[in-house]
C-alpha cells in the first residue's frame, strides 16, 4: 500500500503575530513555524496504517525553504520519502491551485490513500481536502477520528455534530481529512531523527508537475483583501463575585437593557 | 496579533544571524521538539513520586533508551545517535526542567560511563558493552569517588595489582549513582578508578556478577535527587581480565580529563533545566496569585526575582551551550569553560528554585508545586562532578597559565 500525506506548516501556535505592512497576510520573517496541527494527526494516522502493515508514507508540503523542517520532521517520525514543492508561484496560489498541484503529485505517486488535515490553523478553509479528491477522482470522507483499511476499502469512522458518530466505508483509493485529537501523535525517535537524514526530499516546480499554467496568483480565484484585528470594542463588561452574584448582576443588566 | 506599523520594522535577519545557539542544526531542532514531548508525556508524571519514594525508574529509562536517549554522543556502529555535546547538553536541560533525579542518572549511565568508554576504551571493548547500555538493557555508572577521597583524586586508596595477565582490584567506592538500580541490586557495569602505582591512576571496566564485586549501602534520605540510587560499591579482590583495562595502565588520569569537558557540561545542563522550570513555575503564578487585590507580579520585590532569575538563566545558557558548540570529544580544550559553566549553571539553578519557592510563599515550600523539589535537587550541582571550590580552583589555574583566554 502507499499512502501521501498532505502536509503544512504554519506559524507556531505562541509565535507572536503581526499584520503584514500590506495588510494582505502576515508578517512571516523571523516567526518559528510549525506542521498544522491537524496535519500531524492525518501523519499518525498514515504511520499507524504503516504499522499495521506494509505501506509506504510518502508526505508532501508546498512552500519556501523553511518547509524542509516540516518534511524532516515527518520523515523522522516515519515518513519514507517527501515531495516539496518548491516555487513561488505554488505559494501564491489560491486553495483550488494548491489543490492541483497535489492532485498533480497523487496521479504520479498514485496513492491507496491521500491522508489530510480537516483544515489548517492559519487560514481555516478546510478547502483543500474535497477539492483535491474531486481533481484526483477519488471518494472522501472529512471529519475523519479513525480509519481501518482493508484490501479493497477502508472503513472511516467520523465526527458529526453533537457528539453522534459515524461509520462509513470509502472503496481504495481515497481521501481522508482527519480530525485532530483522532489519535496520540507519536514523536520522533532519536533513531527517527538520524535516518531522516538519509532519506530522500524530492524538490519539484509545479511547472516540474504539469500544472504551471493553472496555478499562481494570475489563475487564483480567491484572493485575499485584507487581514486586521478586529477594532476593540469597550462594551464588555467582566462581572465579578460568586456565582449568586454574578447571576444577579446579570439579571439586572437584562433588565436594564428592557430585553425581559 | 499586532497591526502593522510596529510591524513594519521587522525587518528580516540576514542568514548569519539566523544560527540558532541552541538548536544550530535540522537535527538539534527534530531533537528539541521529541524532547519536549518525551518530557511532558513521559518524565512529568512520574517524577514526584519517584522522588519521594527515592527510587530509579528503570522502565522510564529502557523507553528513554528505545528512543535512543541513551545513547546520543556515542557512535552509531555502537548504537548510539553519534550527535555532538550541544544535542547531550539538550537533553540533560530538558529532563531537569521535569526530573533531574532521573536525568543525573541518565548523565551517570550515558556521559560518565557510556561516552567515557567510547573515547578512552578500545574496539573490542565498545563493541561488546555498549551496544547494552545504549539500549537501556545495562545500566552503567563511574567510580572515582572514596570514602577517604572525592576532590582529592590521587588520594584513592582502590588499588589494582597485577596478577598473571589479569589483575586484582580491592577498594572501596562511595556517592555512586547507578551503584544499584533497587535494594539489593547491583549496576550492571562500572569504569572503577584504582591506583596502579605512586601517582597513577588507571580505569578498569568491572562488571555486575564478577566475583568479589558487591552492593554496599545504598545512600538512603538524600536531599535531593532522590530518583538516582547512590550506593557504596565494595571491591575485595576483584579479579579483572586484562581485556577490562580500559586504555594503558597509567592513563587513567587522562582519560578522567578527557571526560570532565562532557561531564560538567551536561551536569550545567541540569541547571538550565532547573533554572527554566522555577521561571515558568514562578511566572505563571506570580500571574495567578492576587495579594491586595493585585496579581503579585506588580509587585517590585517580585518582578526582581522574575528578571534576575530571567537575566542569569539566559546568560548561563548561552555560555553553556556555546562552550558545547566548541567541544571537540577527541581533543581537551574547553576545561576552563566547562567548569566555568557548571560554576555558573549550579549555582543560578540554585537561586532560581530559591527564588521561585520565595515568589509561591508557602506553596513553594509544598511538595505539590515542584520547586521545592528543584531546589533541593539543584544543591547537588555545587558538589556533584567537582565542587564548587573545585572548579574555582581549576578556573584559576587555568587562567593563570593562559591570561590570553580572558581576551
Ligand atoms: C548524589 C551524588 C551522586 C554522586 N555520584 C557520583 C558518581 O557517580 N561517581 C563518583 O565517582 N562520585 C559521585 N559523587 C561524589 C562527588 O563527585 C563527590 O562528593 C565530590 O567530588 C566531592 O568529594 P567529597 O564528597 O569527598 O568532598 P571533599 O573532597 O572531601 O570536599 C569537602 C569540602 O572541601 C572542599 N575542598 C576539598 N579540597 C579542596 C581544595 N583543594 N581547595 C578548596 N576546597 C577544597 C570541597 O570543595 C568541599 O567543600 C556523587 C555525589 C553525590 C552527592
Amino acid at each position: 500500500m502507499k499512502v501521501m500525506v498532505c502536509l503544512k506548516q504554519v506559524p507556531h501556535q505562541d509565535a507572536r503575530l503581526d499584520v503584514a505592512a500590506d495588510g494582505s497576510w502576515i508578517q512571516e520573517d523571523n516567526i518559528k513555524f510549525e506542521i498544522n496541527s491537524y496535519d500531524t494527526y492525518a501523519l499518525e494516522e498514515a504511520l499507524r496504517a504503516k504499522d499495521a502493515g506494509e505501506a509506504e508514507v510518502v508526505v508532501v508540503s508546498i512552500g519556501p525553504d523553511r518547509v524542509t523542517q516540516a518534511l524532516r520532521t515527518a520523515l523522522g517520525m516515519g515518513a519514507d520519502r517527501a515531495v516539496h514543492v518548491k516555487d513561488p508561484e505554488a505559494d501564491a496560489s489560491d486553495s483550488l491551485g494548491k489543490a492541483k498541484i497535489l492532485a498533480a503529485i497523487a496521479k504520479q505517486e498514485e496513492p491507496d490513500v491521500i491522508y489530510c488535515g480537516l483544515m489548517a490553523d492559519d487560514g481555516n478553509f478546510s478547502a483543500i481536502p474535497p477539492m483535491l479528491a474531486e481533481l484526483a477522482g477519488m471518494p472522501s470522507a472529512t471529519g475523519v477520528i479513525s480509519s481501518e483499511a482493508s484490501d479493497t476499502s477502508i472503513t472511516v469512522r467520523r465526527e458529526l455534530e453533537g457528539g453522534c458518530r459515524e461509520v462509513v466505508e470509502l472503496p481504495r483509493p481515497c481521501l481522508l481529512a482527519i480530525q485532530t485529537g483522532a489519535n496520540q501523535v507519536r514523536y520522533a525517535s532519536l533513531k527517527g531523527i538520524m535516518q531522516a537524514k538519509k532519506k530522500p526530499v524530492d524538490v519539484k516546480t509545479a511547472a516540474d508537475l504539469g500544472v504551471g499554467e493553472q496555478v499562481g496568483a494570475g489563475a487564483a480565484k480567491v484572493k485575499i483583501n485584507k487581514i486586521y484585528i478586529p477594532p476593540k470594542s469597550d462594551q464588555a463588561e467582566l462581572l465579578e463575585g460568586s456565582t449568586d452574584e454574578i447571576v444577579t448582576q446579570l439579571v439586572g443588566k437584562i433588565r436594564e437593557l428592557g430585553v425581559l | 496579533m499586532r497591526e502593522s506599523s510596529e510591524a513594519a520594522a521587522v525587518q528580516p535577519l540576514d542568514e548569519w544571524c539566523r544560527f540558532d545557539l541552541f538548536a544550530p542544526t535540522p537535527e538539534h531542532e527534530l531533537l528539541a521538539a521529541s524532547l519536549r514531548q518525551f518530557v511532558e508525556r513521559e518524565v512529568e508524571g512520574q517524577a514526584s513520586e519517584h522522588d519521594r519514594s527515592e527510587t530509579f525508574n528503570l522502565s522510564l529509562f529502557r523507553k528513554a533508551g528505545e528512543l535512543g536517549l541513551l545513547g546520543v554522543t556515542i557512535p552509531e556502529c555502537y548504537g548510539g545517535a553519534g550527535l555532538d555535546a550541544v544535542a547531550a547538553v539538550q537533553l540533560l536541560e530538558a529532563l531537569s526542567t521535569s526530573d533531574p533525579g532521573f536525568g543525573l542518572a541518565l548523565l551517570a549511565h550515558s556521559f560518565l560511563f557510556a561516552h567515557n568508554l567510547a573515547v578512552n576504551g578500545s574496539e573490542e571493548q565498545c563493541r561488546r558493552i555498549l551496544p547494552r547500555v545504549v539500549s537501556g538493557e545495562w545500566v552503567a555508572g563511574m567510580c572515582m569517588t572514596e570514602p577517604e577521597a572525592g576532590t582529592d583524586v590521587l588520594g584513592m586508596r582502590t588499588r589494582a595489582e597485577r596478577d598473571g595477565k589479569d589483575w586484582r582490584l580491592s577498594g572501596v567506592k562511595t556517592f555512586i549513582t547507578n551503584g544499584g538500580i533497587a535494594p539489593d541490586t547491583l549496576g550492571d557495569v562500572f569504569i572503577v578508578y584504582a591506583a596502579t602505582g605512586e601517582r597513577s591512576l588507571s580505569a578498569f571496566l568491572v562488571e555486575k556478577g564478577m566475583s568479589g564485586f558487591r552492593l554496599g549501602q545504598k545512600w538512603c534520605d538524600k536531599l535531593g535527587m532522590r530518583a538516582s540510587f547512590t550506593a557504596e560499591l565494595i571491591f575485595e579482590d576483584v579479579r579483572v581480565p586484562a581485556d577490562n583495562l580500559m586504555g594503558e595502565e597509567g592513563q587513567g588520569t587522562a582519560h578522567m580529563m578527557r571526560n570532565l569537558e562532557i561531564e560538567r557540561l551536561t551536569l550545567a545542563a541540569q541547571g538550565l533545566g532547573i533554572a527554566q522550570r522555577a521561571l515558568r513555575v514562578m511566572l505563571e503564578y506570580a500571574d495567578q496569585r492576587k495579594s491586595f487585590g493585585r496579581p503579585i507580579r506588580e509587585f517590585g520585590q517580585i518582578q526582581r526575582h522574575i528578571a534576575e532569575t530571567y537575566a542569569e538563566y539566559r546568560a548561563a545558557r548561552a555560555f553553556v551551550y556555546d562552550t558545547a558548540r566548541r567541544l571537540s570529544f577527541r581533543s581537551a580544550g574547553q576545561r576552563v569553560d566547562a567548569d566555568a559553566g557548571k560554576l555558573l549553571a549550579s549555582q543560578v539553578a540554585k537561586r532560581a528554585a530559591d527564588a521561585a519557592i520565595q515568589v509561591l510563599g508557602g506553596n513553594g515550600y509544598m511538595g505539590e508545586y515542584v520547586v521545592e523539589r528543584l531546589w533541593r535537587d539543584a544543591k547537588l550541582l555545587e558538589i556533584g562532578g567537582g565542587t564548587l571550590e573545585a572548579h574555582q580552583k581549576n578556573i584559576t589555574k587555568d587562567l593563570a597559565r593562559d591570561p590570553s583566554i580572558v581576551g
